[in-house]
């Protein structure tokens, strides 16, 4: 019942998202110190949301960049990280990197969370429900 | 769900392969006045396995550093040859501190990913409560 709903939907596909960049960004914290290993990362949630197929799904938007919808859980690639600078040892980890990316992970997943929860609020006090 | 336990499996990892690179890094430092021991080097790979396809983290095999033992001379000292030397451990303090400060700040950014990562399921659990 609630996957027709667009809001959980989007809801979902982000907390999604942002789970499985938490376990990258855990892998690459783990291999900080392995040699020739290089980092990886998802593709960012926009660009994911942009790929979306059906175009009746996507979501209007006043501004491109406004809204960023995802209404399919679209399968979550990973990508190997380009750009990074390498250690002498060919590993691509920075530490100080992923810890942002782990921040900026949690704070998605958070707000993926409080969406989902004040709908399902509102859903149940439109049920009657204290 | 599974990101997280993922997540959570791959954190263990690092802590496991961290802490034994302090383990040889303590016996070095132990053994540093030891005649004629040759400090011990341990390394990481990645370990990719098993149906998940994550790259937990594991320590290769401990080799021995063959570089020059250190002649220190000491008539006195029982194992001294004719000149008076006798071969002291290769362990250079300085270096061993160095790596152990290294691998102390591994161990926590795991540690911080691993809390992180908890944090994150038990809020998703906390969505089934009213």
């Amino acid at each position: 019942m609630l996957d027709r709903i667009d809001l959980f939907k989007t809801a979902f596909a982000l907390a999604r998202h942002s789970g499985a960049r938490q376990a990258t960004i855990a892998e690459n914290i783990a291999n900080a110190d392995t040699p020739g290993y290089k980092a990886k990362d998802l593709q960012p949630f926009s660009a994911s949301a942009a790929t979306t197929k059906d175009a009746s799904q996507i979501m209007v938007a006043t501004r491109s960049g406004h809204l960023a919808g995802a209404h399919q859980a679209s399968p979550i690639n990973i990508i190997e990280a380009r750009g990074r600078s390498t250690n002498p040892n060919e590993n691509s980890v920075s530490l100080q990197e992923e810890m942002l990316f782990a921040v900026e992970a949690k704070r998605g997943h958070d707000r993926a969370l409080a969406i989902y929860k004040s709908g399902l609020r509102i859903l149940r006090s439109s049920l009657g429900a204290k | 769900m599974s990101d997280f336990s993922n997540a959570l499996d791959v954190s263990i990892s690092g802590l496991k392969a961290q802490s034994q690179r302090l383990r040889h890094l303590s016996e070095n430092i132990a053994n540093a006045d030891t005649p004629g021991y040759r400090r011990k080097t341990v390394s990481f790979e990645s370990e990719y396995g098993g149906p998940d396809g994550i790259a937990r983290v594991q320590t290769s095999r401990i080799r021995t550093d063959q570089s020059e033992l250190e002649r220190i001379y000491d008539p006195a000292h029982p194992m001294a040859d004719e000149g008076g030397h006798y071969e002291g451990s290769n362990v250079n303090l300085l270096i061993e501190i160095a790596d152990a400060r290294e691998a102390q700040r591994s161990y926590e950014a795991n540690l911080k990913m691993f809390e992180q990562s908890r944090k994150m399921s038990s809020n998703l659990m906390s969505l089934l409560q009213k």
